[in-house]
């Protein structure tokens, strides 16, 4: 199963806002098949995720762990439905 | 869920204050004054924005303020504080703050289903600007409330 995971420097807050908006998201766009979870930066290691999910003020230190989406803002659908598409995509879940 | 947290003493309004450090403390006052966290808790939630921790900054103006539970959570506690006009985070320009929020979380569970419920009331359009344009405590709760019953 593809593994989405949302990262933020606690693991307690964002990251945790990030993760059930990827699932509302997924919902949405009718994308099974993908284990949504959250974690803080410390406990992730490149391999644990297909796609990791980041706010930009750990974009830098998230850079080794793989395909890592930047997001602008962790509270607006719009951006997170339009990453979480393009990540679907490239990990051949959708067309 | 949220307005089991969020009550009358824990909504907070105030204005021209000097920077986000005076925000942090005001917004952390309900949690200290009823023992929710330790004076540790403030300590540490402002040493992490000041060593660059903006990543509390959710978008739109408003940020989440927390620390790890093993910093001086006693139990599980949101609050939040309106500031007018907004301040900078860590005094970065690009991180202006108008809407602070403090979670003290006792552990890693305990308070998830407070943060869902504010995660989805934050990621809609119309809650989210009615909810930052909130003036008093009465205002703030009505769309607090609204939020629970979608």
């Amino acid at each position: 199963m593809t593994k989405f995971l949302a990262v933020c420097s606690t693991g307690l807050g964002s990251s945790f806002m990030v993760h059930m908006n990827i699932e509302k998201v997924l919902g949405e766009l009718g994308i099974g098949g993908v284990d949504v979870d959250h974690a803080d930066l410390g406990s992730v290691s490149r391999g644990d995720a297909d796609a990791v999910f980041v706010g930009r003020d750990i974009a830098e230190a998230a850079q080794g762990l793989g395909d890592v989406v930047v997001l602008d803002s962790i509270i607006d659908l719009g951006e997170l439905r339009g990453k979480v598409a393009e990540a679907a995509r490239r990990h051949g879940l959708t067309d | 869920m949220l307005t089991t947290h969020l009550r009358d003493e824990d909504l907070l309004f105030a204005e021209d204050l000097a920077g986000w450090r005076d925000a942090i403390e005001l917004v952390s006052h309900p949690l200290l004054a009823r023992g929710d966290i330790e004076r540790a808790y403030v300590d540490a939630m402002i040493e992490s924005i000041a060593a660059g921790g903006t990543y509390i900054d959710l978008g739109y103006g408003i940020a989440l303020a927390h620390a790890r539970p093993e910093h001086g959570v006693v139990r599980t506690a949101l609050s939040a504080l309106w500031v007018r006009p907004a301040v900078l985070l860590g005094d970065e320009p690009e991180h202006p703050i108008s809407l602070f929020f403090c979670l003290a979380a006792a552990d890693s569970s305990s308070h998830l289903a407070a943060l869902a419920s504010l995660g989805e009331l934050l990621s809609d359009d119309s809650a989210r600007e009615s909810l930052l344009a909130a003036h008093d405590t009465a205002g703030a709760l009505a769309v607090l409330t609204a939020g629970e019953t979608r």
